[in-house]
């Protein structure tokens, strides 16, 4: 038997980032917002006003509209009783990450400033 | 009716061939033991062991606080006391046990014969058996820590603790890490590589879909907790200021590490629990989980927001308002994968006919105190709410129920469902009612009331409290109620002694569970490894126990006289190669007595000592590393079936491969600790690089950057000259290469950077040293690979340890490289 990976074979990363992609969408969106407020918000990068909450919103409204794609092209796994574990985990997790971000969004339009 | 894969009937002295390889070891020998039930039974013996030690100090604090002006405890017995409570609580019993659960469970749940590293597994017990108890025992000495379990900097500086209480949590907790590192190494490779034939990922149990989540999150919460350790010890021991405000370092720093360790802790304590319960109540309610993909989403989920919450224990420090937001946003939002999960566990009893034995009682707690436990984790995660109660009494009720709701009451009710695997007898269901009233009614009791007496304004953390304050009535109710709860305890221990000193019966399967690890099991696991072919093997294939005992599956003997269970693919389950498991042996027991006795006679500042004890604990590991790598005694072997398949796996199909990886990525979550805190240093300055230090020449740096890349080019020729004479040669000369990279730096360190003069010299020193570690360990590595090829034993078919060791060259490469980019950016940018 062959012994080298099989999991390329498989498919295995394919099939991971599948059904992770939202999770990651929600950690790049989280850090960057998280990072930046923090970095506009410390001596070494304070940014007079605040955070640059243009950025930050338009930032969010990408990743809203990735997660929003992610669960519309994937709406069918939601329903389908035969769809397979990384379509329907990516399927739930993509309205996970639509409703993480969201939050973030509605804390972006409330709040502002560094006080 | 499918034939099992394997019809024939089995040769005579098959059987005893088995059980003599995978024998345990009789008398005082057991102790060298490594086989995952052994070294499980243990771990979770020990842990327990932890859980009443701790849960006596959680007495001792609720008979002071019962009244008033109480003064069975002073002021700094008391510190220590609670300190001890929930540091023993968090890192010697709910990581261990649900770890040494898990090291016990997967391996037959699985249908595995072990773990693919069982010394690691037996190095991780010792590791945690040895240290724990030692760091326990600082209690007795007046010199357990007593800055509390998450050791706030000022108060656990030199300035305000100058004893050695601090430096036993700090360095104490520095071998529990290791432990559970190791741990979740082991869990992560032997669940995505040792499945039994068929058992595809969609397949797999949910409470191993848990583990492999819990051992990713360890990958990557751990490393947090270990850099900021090593910070608060460096501070301690050298006066280099990370966290002193004065010299430019930032308290908060440590709050940030800590909790991006601390938070995802407590998921990694809930999930595998979680993991459990979706295993057990399909059982009890005798139908399939419903929800199962999306709860296995759900605990995916979980795993990754929990990453985002770190900041909301720090809503009162200060930071701002839009961090705090997005913070507090991520908080609620984790609670709608984990309502998932509840909502598919009440339609999995509401679909089902539940049986209210033992462990459905435990599980109806559960949902009762983990759900009020999540309710008010929601209201602390609304930032006005939790400034009110912050470090309040509110906050001790809150994470006692979702830790004792989410941890504690699915752990015993796991303890009732797979105690019978040990000696095929369940526990006293009469007695498990009483257990469970008296747990159920005191935790209430004891809990409830904190959320009003936090409300009233009550601190945690104090010892004691003025009558007049209105406090005295629900602090008696409390200490009631937790000595309710501890009597549970109790009679729970009198009956787990009672039915372990029972004789041995058959185990079959008292539950009716559908899951593989309550297949017929002895030593070695199953007789035969089955092949899977649905969610539920048990329940849709009856004969498959009688099968699997029969020896009708795959591999009923061993094929190469040693250990062995078959190595699958991470996605199908499907057969690759024969995995060789090492035996019994003493190497990892002294291994971890080397490391836990490194480390605490550091703290007591033994030197010579602690090095001889650190130089058995490297021997020992290389010892045990010598033998582990040698050329399989077949090329490819029969394992039933008509299946053949080679007895080993060299490069990225090998599963020492996958371990280093996961190694190396602790390695590099380490990293990136120390580099945020360098960053994190450097924008609280006006000036980078602050007045008075400066960075070697840029030249310099690059030289030393061009050694290191040099090095990673002669391991690259060594791999390629693999079996000729030159491969030691190119090591050694690669060592040069990576020691004169360090000679360089150091030289050029000493021109400016004084670490004790600022925390930005001393974060860039950090990085600097953790860089130097490397290039030690390279100096251990390179002479042993030489060695290695000398004796002869490298080989194309016995080459994990140069693929290994030149992974963790080419890393110490790459983070060389990164450091210098991370410390020369920093001033650019902030130009």
């Amino acid at each position: 038997m062959d012994t080298r990976s099989r999991s390329d074979k498989e498919g295995f990363w394919r099939r991971v980032l599948q059904a992770t992609l939202p999770l990651l969408i929600w950690i790049a969106h989280f850090a960057f917002n998280y990072g930046l407020a923090a970095a506009q918000c410390t001596p070494g990068g304070l940014r007079p006003g605040g955070p640059d909450r243009v950025l930050l919103g338009v930032v969010t409204a990408v990743a809203l509209a990735a997660c929003a794609l992610l669960a519309w092209r994937r709406r069918g796994a939601l329903l389908d009783r035969e769809a397979g574990l990384a379509e329907r985990v990516g399927a739930v997790l993509a309205v996970l990450a639509l409703v993480a971000i969201g939050w973030s969004g509605l804390a972006l339009s409330l709040v502002g400033g560094c006080a | 009716m499918k034939m099992p894969p394997n019809p024939a009937p089995r040769p005579d002295g098959e059987l005893e061939k088995l059980e003599e390889v995978w024998r345990t070891p009789r008398g005082w020998r057991f102790f060298s033991a490594v086989n995952n039930t052994n070294i499980g039974l243990l771990y979770i013996g020990t842990a327990l062991l932890f859980f009443v030690l701790a849960g006596v100090l959680a007495l001792l604090m609720r008979v002071q606080l019962a009244v008033p002006a109480n003064t069975f405890l002073g002021a700094d017995t008391y510190n220590q006391v609670f300190t001890m409570h929930g540091t023993v609580m968090m890192f010697l019993f709910a990581i261990p046990v649900v770890e040494a659960i898990g090291v016990y469970l997967l391996p037959n749940m699985l249908g595995a014969r072990d773990l693919p590293f069982p010394r690691l597994s037996a190095y991780a017990y010792w590791a945690y058996a040895f240290g724990g108890l030692a760091f326990f025992c600082t209690l007795f000495a007046g010199l357990a820590p007593d800055g509390g379990w998450f050791m706030y900097p000022p108060l656990t500086g030199m300035k305000y603790s100058p004893g050695l209480n601090a430096d036993f949590w700090l360095l104490g907790i520095g071998f529990i890490e290791i432990s559970a590192i190791a741990g979740a190494i082991e869990l992560i490779v032997g669940i995505l590589f040792t499945r039994a034939p068929g058992m595809t990922l969609g397949r797999m149990p949910v409470y191993a879909w848990a583990m492999l989540v819990v051992g990713l999150m360890i990958v990557f919460a751990f490393p947090a907790v270990i850099a900021g350790t090593a910070l608060l010890e460096l501070e301690r021991a050298f006066d280099w200021p990370f966290f002193v405000a004065e010299r430019g370092g930032d308290p908060l720093l440590w709050q940030h590490l800590f909790w991006f360790f601390g938070h995802p802790e407590v998921y990694i304590i809930f999930l595998p629990a979680a993991g459990m319960v979706s295993t057990m109540i399909p059982t009890i309610a005798g139908t399939p989980l419903v929800g199962r993909r999306a709860i296995v989403a759900a605990l995916l989920g979980v795993g990754v927001f929990s990453f985002g919450l770190w900041a909301h224990h720090m809503f009162t420090a200060g930071l701002g308002v839009l961090e705090m937001s997005f913070v507090s946003a991520a908080s609620m939002a984790v609670a709608v994968p984990t309502a998932i999960q509840v909502f598919g566990w009440i339609a999995t009893l509401w679909k089902g006919k539940v049986r209210y034995d033992a462990p459905a009682l435990f599980l109806l707690g559960f949902m009762f105190i983990f759900v009020l436990g999540g309710l008010t984790g929601v209201m602390v995660a609304v930032i006005p709410f939790d400034w009110q109660v912050h470090d309040t009494y509110f906050i001790v009720a809150h994470f006692h129920y979702v830790l004792i709701g989410g941890m504690v009451f699915p752990v015993f009710a796991a303890i009732y469902y797979w105690l019978p695997l040990v000696n095929g007898n369940r526990m006293s269901e009469t007695l498990a009612r009483w257990v469970f009233g008296l747990m159920f009614t005191g935790f209430n009791v004891a809990f409830f009331p904190m959320h009003i007496t936090g409300l009233l304004g009550m601190p945690r953390r104090v010892y004691t409290y003025a009558p007049e304050l209105g406090w005295n009535g629900l602090n008696m109710v409390s200490t009631v109620g937790a000595f309710l709860f501890a009597a549970g305890v109790a009679l729970f221990a009198v009956d787990v002694f009672r039915t372990l000193r029972r004789p041995e019966r058959e185990v079959g399967n008292p539950w009716n569970a559908a899951t593989l690890e309550w297949l017929p099991s002895e030593d070695y696991g199953n007789r035969s490894i089955a092949h899977v072919d649905s969610h539920h093997p048990l329940w849709d294939k009856p004969e498959l126990a009688r099968e699997v005992e029969e020896g009708r599956h795959y591999l009923p003997h061993t094929a190469t006289g040693r250990r062995e269970t078959i190595a699958t693919s991470p996605v199908a389950g499907l057969p690759r190669y024969l995995l060789v498991l090492p035996g019994d042996s003493w190497l990892p027991v002294l291994a971890a007595f080397g490391t836990a006795a490194f480390f605490l006679l550091l703290t007591v500042k033994l030197y010579p000592l602690a090095w001889i004890s650190g130089a058995v604990a490297v021997g020992a590991v290389l010892g045990w590393m010598w033998g582990s790598d040698s050329p399989p005694p077949h090329e490819a072997v029969d394992v039933g079936a008509g299946l053949h398949l080679p007895v080993g796996a060299t490069g990225r199909a090998s599963h020492s491969w996958w371990a280093t990886i996961i190694m190396l990525v602790v390695d590099a979550s380490i990293f990136a600790s120390f580099a945020f805190a360098y960053i994190h240093v450097s924008m609280r300055l006006q000036v980078c690089p602050p007045p008075g230090a400066s960075l070697p020449p840029l030249m310099q740096a690059l030289a030393s950057c061009g050694l290191l890349a040099l090095g990673s080019v002669l391991v690259w020729l060594a791999r390629r000259g693999l079996g000729k004479r030159r491969l030691p040669w190119l090591v050694l000369a690669a060592l040069g290469c990576a020691l004169a990279s360090l000679a360089l730096d150091l030289y050029g360190w000493r021109a400016g950077l004084d670490p004790a003069a600022s925390a930005w010299g001393a974060a860039v020193a950090a990085l600097a040293s953790y860089q130097g570690l490397h290039i030690i360990l390279l100096l251990v590595l390179a002479p042993y690979l030489a060695l290695r090829a000398w004796r002869g034993r490298l080989g194309p078919r016995s080459r994990a340890t140069l693929d290994n060791i030149a992974l963790v060259w080419h890393y110490t490469t790459l983070q060389g490289i990164a450091a210098v980019a991370v410390v020369r950016s920093m001033p650019l940018l902030m130009e």
